[in-house]
């Protein structure tokens, strides 16, 4: 009984050995000591979700990632790839950590776009930074990453946007100037929206609004009981979701139950095809770029490399972080003399990036103390009638 | 409930089953099936296969289980790469959950849905006791031995409910205190207001393992993989295959088999049921509660959501194809379909992998013979044909490319019809077409079948390459699915496992 | 505020809370019945009904789309749901058949841990298939928008709760469904065979019914049913790939609560079910709502598996 197991024991081995010697072959390895050539082609890695729930953010970060490799790259005379990792939601930020591994032993691999959770950064920004590998995200908010006494964030991680702590207390001191006096918040058990409504409610208790914080999992999507618990003389529903279609769901069931409160989004929530109900606001960190008047360019050309699609607001931010990855890796070619010496030299430069005309309107640098960007803010919009997004704030 | 009145077929079914899928040479009628199993008597596989594996079948246990180890243990040395040892160290916890869940479903004959919940209150357990949460911080020494105690006890407790129920409320049950786990992690920050499991973000920080008072950092140097980490986990598992192997050899291995065979008269005969019952689902728990304990060290981290559903999908997967029952089965399972999984992250191996599954299916199904030939051959010319006809109808409908892949790609890219910018219709479309159809092929029989795999084929590369390739993510699982409906249908011992198992 | 103010505060939380009980209830009663109807025949765990839930959602949403979306359907609103339900139903009709026909028919003398691991296998099949066609985002039937929302408008009141014409439809629909169902399974022949399959199957057999026919029926009943479920759910909240996992455990749970195998058990356990969850959100803790709904659960099956309504099971040997 178990000794018929020992041909295919043996066979097993065979295939496992198999395996680990062609998997060895094709692990590049770029000599060590050398470092590597800024004239061949240098590999950059995007960590997000490109499927389960929030597969569409990350393909929309996607598109713009692969739009600003092709422009900028060639005019900073460098020739980029860039590699995938995928990291669905619904699989918690554990896979963050194998994808970490795969490109940390990719010596090619030069700096890393992402990952775009803040989970996924927690979890495998130890990795990265022991490998000198820089990784700046495009959308990972959370407020701990770059601050506090227990920051989750290793200094080899930047962004290119706020942070919760800048989001929340915005989205707080908008509900006071429109006279919130009873304001509900909600968490979905995970931490971008439990960081939120933090922030938030410790600005509105500040300034004497009433707050109630409702707690829900993220599995549900009957919000029925909930919106019950919603007092009537509440004025504004802070619901930082990631998916835009529970917002709308929720914003219709608070009518449906005769609320009069209105439902806060926060930039999860941004999706104008899915959150349309009047009179609701998002809040987001990126403007609505099409009316930047410098980015005329940049956007006919993606939308003539992504025909029919929408601009989307997660893009915007992701084409800024490329843009500080290819600078950075330009400043090391540079000062390597056209020799890449290893990837920690790109991180040494990614803090010296500054950008005079960014994507998102305005000058981009990093602040001095932290690899935040400075003076970022967060915008507001709400929902008109026909479904579009107005800039308010 | 289907126990006495399938000993009537029994002997007909078995003699059957023995004669289609072991190969014997003449169908026997009327040969008791347990004596033939129990007595290895078995009809020797025809032919330099057979003498082959008569002459390996001489070889004691231990010898393979060192040859074994010998060779994972050289993994790292045919590669560098912190990737694929990460990976080798991944297959191995695998490896070490499937020979759990195996005491449990394979022994124990019990379906535990609720196996994942051990391996999390294991990785918890340790994240507790070695960390900065609560500033404890003890040695790997003991937080390893205490976490696999806590284990057992765990599992003892959720086996008591076995006592009263049959199988599939057993099965609910364990399932629903997976979810109980799932929801008390997810929201256990905030317990009375103490902050106990780090609610969704998790518990970050951990130590890693310390043993004999040294500690064994996670990464060594460029937060590369640390080797050490698959070697003291291949050490677990030698000294957990040694251990079970040891139980299953014992009367508690024995009493196991009898309950397996026949509960009632296992208790009519004065068997403590209970009793083994609950010592199966301890082991399990305590050899998944081990294995969350390394996990947690390496990963330095521990979150709920890596305790899914879909994973425990995925370690029964393992179970279930190397054969419930058998230890060496369970983990040949594991490094199975932890290897495809980990194939398919990538889209360039997942294209290659799939055209080698076809054509070595094809192999196992037909063997070298004249249809082979003619399937292969005709599914070539077929491909080609609707290749050439596609593109000369609009270009655009063969010019889109995986764009990863390299040479393989380049070359199917020439048979397989790939449109560059598809109808969102063509999606579901194909992918409904492609599994009626296969059905259909379930339900032919003959020439007819031969003729209608071709197009099925060829649907199924097409779909394979434009709509799956592009979602890794349900991919897998879909993969995953397909494997156990057909497993339980055509192969229910699996590779190595015994005839039948029964739950209770 | 005034005591009068806070008492009537109470009382409409109380009356809202009571009809989302309900409204929901009547979903998980109708998956439920689902459930009972194979078990009670099969002695099998249909784990992939659940995901036949899902796909009725998926139907519903699909119908909805070919007629014209639901701000500007090409029919009437009364039309256009009665369409998609009758798609939902026919399409989930089929799927049961086709599960129960490849998936368990052949595993029907096999050991119990068969078709079990089978139905799994099913269960994440149809699921992830789901989600590999139509991609893991929220769908929305956006009923909002059609009629300019007067299903959520129109409708009575009860002191000042509004109870608006969806929750009517949802309620009214799932209750004349079982009604007809008891009605299918105490007045009709075929009826009458599937109790006495699922009596005796043997005796059932001997007495020249034939159970393959009797089986398939019952899937189709039950499949039927969840297909209606499914697009009475999502009428009201939207729908994903994996839902059917948890609604499936959550239908299972009425089934339990009720008696698996009973009828109006099943309406029985999904109404508790649909009040304990409702009141452990609204009064209890939003937080820890799930985990009470599994500890009744898990009570129920430790010291009463028969469920309310159910009867005592005597083991042959």
């Amino acid at each position: 009984m178990k000794r018929r197991g020992g041909m295919v024991l043996a066979s097993a081995v065979t295939v496992a050995a198999a395996l680990a010697s062609t998997a060895g072959a094709s692990s590049t390895a770029a000599a060590q000591t050398q470092g590597i050539s800024c004239g061949s082609t240098l590999k950059v890695a995007m960590v997000a979700p490109f499927t389960g729930g929030a597969g569409f953010l990350g393909n929309q970060q996607l598109s713009w990632a692969k739009y600003a490799v092709k422009t900028l790259a060639p005019k900073l005379g460098l020739k980029v790839s860039l590699v995938t990792g995928d990291t669905p939601v619904e699989q918690g930020p554990a896979i963050a950590q194998t994808l970490a591994q795969k490109f940390v032993s990719d010596k090619s691999v030069v700096a890393v776009i992402g990952p775009s959770t803040s989970g996924a950064v927690a979890a495998s920004s130890q990795t990265y930074f022991a490998a000198g590998m820089s990784h700046i995200s495009e959308s990972a908010t959370r407020t701990d990453l770059t601050k506090g006494a227990t920051r989750e964030g290793t200094p080899a991680f930047f962004r290119v946007v706020p942070g919760d702590y800048i989001q929340g207390p915005t989205d707080a001191r908008f509900m006071i100037s429109k006279g919130a006096k009873n304001v509900v918040l909600f968490d979905f058990q995970e931490p971008y929206s439990q960081g939120l409504s933090d922030a938030a409610a410790a600005v509105l208790k500040a300034k004497g609004v009433t707050v109630t914080r409702l707690s829900v999992s993220n599995t549900t999507t009957d919000y029925s009981s909930f919106v019950t618990k919603v007092p009537s003389d509440a004025d504004f529903v802070f619901f930082p979701t990631q998916k835009p279609g529970d917002a709308q769901n929720f914003a219709q069931q608070l009518i449906e139950q005769g609320k009069k409160a209105k439902v806060f989004g926060g930039d999860g929530s941004n999706d104008p095809t899915q959150f349309k109900v009047p009179g609701s606001y998002v809040s987001n960190f990126a403007p609505d770029i099409s009316g930047i008047t410098t980015d005329k360019a940049i956007i006919a050309g993606w939308k003539n490399a992504n025909p029919g699609q929408s601009l989307g607001s997660f893009g915007p931010p992701t084409y800024l972080a490329v843009q500080v990855a290819l600078q950075a890796i330009k400043y090391a070619c540079v000062a390597g003399h056209g020799q890449l010496k290893n990837r920690a030299a790109v991180w040494a430069n990614v803090k010296k990036v500054k950008i005079p005309v960014s994507i998102l309107g305005g000058p981009f640098r990093f602040s001095t103390k932290s690899n935040d960007p400075l003076n970022a803010t967060f915008y507001i919009f709400q929902i008109q009638s026909d479904g579009s997004y107005k800039l308010v704030s | 409930m289907g126990g006495y009145d399938d000993e009537l077929t029994r002997p007909l079914e078995g003699a059957l089953e023995a004669s289609t899928s072991e190969g014997a040479t003449s169908p026997a009628v009327g040969r008791d099936e347990w004596v033939a199993r129990h007595g290895d008597n078995r009809a020797r596989r025809g032919g330099p296969l057979g003498t082959l594996e008569e002459r390996l079948r001489v070889v004691p246990w231990w010898a393979w289980l060192t040859l074994f180890v010998t060779a994972a243990s050289l993994v790292p040395v045919f590669s560098d790469s912190g990737y694929v040892r990460r990976v080798a160290f991944d297959i191995a916890i695998y490896m070490l959950l499937a020979l759990g869940l195996n005491v449990v479903v394979g022994w124990g004959g019990l379906l535990d849905l609720g196996y994942v919940a051990f391996y999390g209150i294991g990785a918890y357990a340790y994240a507790l006791l070695s960390s900065d949460h609560y500033g404890v911080h003890l040695p790997s020494l003991v937080s390893i031995p205490l976490v696999v105690v806590i284990g057992a006890i765990v599992g003892f407790l959720v086996g008591l409910p076995s006592r009263r129920l049959t199988g599939d409320y057993l099965a609910i049950v364990t399932l629903f205190f997976l979810q109980l786990f799932l929801t008390v992690t997810t929201n256990g920050d905030d317990i009375f207001g103490h902050n106990v499991t780090g609610g969704a973000d998790g518990i970050l920080r951990l130590d890693p393992l310390n043993l004999f008072g040294h500690n064994l950092p996670v990464s060594s140097g460029g937060g590369i993989f640390n080797v050490a980490y698959l070697y003291v986990v291949l050490a677990a598992f030698v000294v957990v295959f040694v251990a079970l192997r040891f139980v299953n050899l014992s009367r508690t291995g024995r009493a196991w088999r009898s309950l397996r065979e026949d509960p009632l008269a296992a208790e009519v005969m004065g068997m403590p049921v209970n009793w083994l019952k609950l010592m199966s689902f301890s082991f399990g728990a305590a050899i998944a509660a081990l294995s969350g304990t390394f996990v947690s060290a390496l990963n330095a981290s521990v979150f709920p959501l890596s305790f899914s559903f879909p994973l425990l999908i995925t370690i029964y997967t393992m179970v279930i194809l190397g054969g419930a029952g058998s230890q060496a089965g369970v983990v040949i399972g594991a490094i199975l379909i932890g290897t495809l999984l980990e194939v398919l992250r990538d889209p360039g191996n997942s294209r290659v992998l799939f055209y080698a599954v076809i054509v070595l299916g094809l192999l196992a199904a037909l063997r070298l013979s004249l249809r082979l030939a003619v399937v292969l051959g005709g599914l070539f010319v077929f491909g080609l044909v609707v290749h050439v006809v596609a593109g000369s109808i609009d270009h655009g409908w063969v010019n889109g490319s995986g764009g990863s892949g390299g040479q393989v790609a380049d070359f199917m890219a020439r048979w397989v019809v790939v449109p560059s910018a598809p109808a969102g219709w063509i999606s579901p479309v194909s992918y409904i077409t492609l599994v009626v159809m296969a059905l259909i092929l379930t339900l032919l029989r003959g020439w007819v079948r031969l003729v209608v795999l071709v197009p099925v084929l060829y649907l199924a590369a097409f779909v394979w390459e434009n709509v799956m390739l592009a979602h890794p993510e349900p991919t897998r699982y879909i993969i995953l699915g397909v494997l156990l409906i057909s497993l339980m249908i055509l192969r229910p011992s699996g590779l190595l496992g015994e005839k039948r198992v029964e739950i209770i | 505020m005034r005591f009068r103010d806070r008492l009537a505060i109470r009382v409409d939380t109380f009356i809202q809370l009571t009809l989302n009980g309900l409204t929901l209830g009547s979903v998980y009663a109708l998956i439920a019945l689902g459930y009972s109807l194979v078990y009670g025949i099969l002695k099998l765990l249909n784990f992939a009904h659940g995901d036949v839930f899902m796909v009725g959602t998926f139907i519903g949403f699909g119908a909805l789309r070919l007629l014209g979306g639901s701000s500007s359907p090409v029919v009437p609103v009364w039309l256009l749901l009665t369409l998609m339900t009758l798609a939902a139903m026919g399409g989930c009709a089929l799927l049961g058949v086709g599960i129960e026909r490849f998936a368990y028919r052949p595993l029907r003398d096999a050991p119990r841990i068969a078709p079990l691991i089978s139905a799994l296998g099913v269960s994440f099949f149809i699921a992830y298939s789901m989600q590999l066609m139509f991609g893991a985002d929220l769908k929305n039937y956006d009923t909002f928008s059609m009629d300019n929302g007067a299903l959520y408008f129109k409708g009575f009141n009860i002191g000042s709760v509004r109870v608006d014409l969806i929750r009517i439809i949802t309620i009214g629909a799932a209750f004349v469904m079982m009604i007809l169902l008891w009605l299918l399974v105490t007045r009709t022949r075929l009826g009458k065979a599937m109790r006495a399959t699922s009596h005796d199957r043997e005796a059932a057999a001997m007495m020249g019914i034939d159970i393959d026919k009797v089986i398939v029926f019952a899937f189709v009943l039950g499949s039927a049913l969840a297909g209606a479920a499914g697009v009475l759910f999502a009428l009201r909240i939207p729908t994903y790939a994996t839902i059917g996992f948890l609604i499936g455990l959550k239908g299972f749970t009425a089934a339990v609560i009720g008696g698996i195998g009973s009828i109006p058990g099943a309406l029985a356990g999904g109404l508790v079910l649909g009040f304990a969850e409702s009141y452990t959100q609204g009064y209890v803790s939003t937080r820890w709502s799930d985990l009470f709904v599994f500890l009744i659960l898990i009570l129920f099956l430790l010291f009463r598996p028969q469920g309310l309504l159910g009867k005592a099971d005597i083991r042959k040997v």
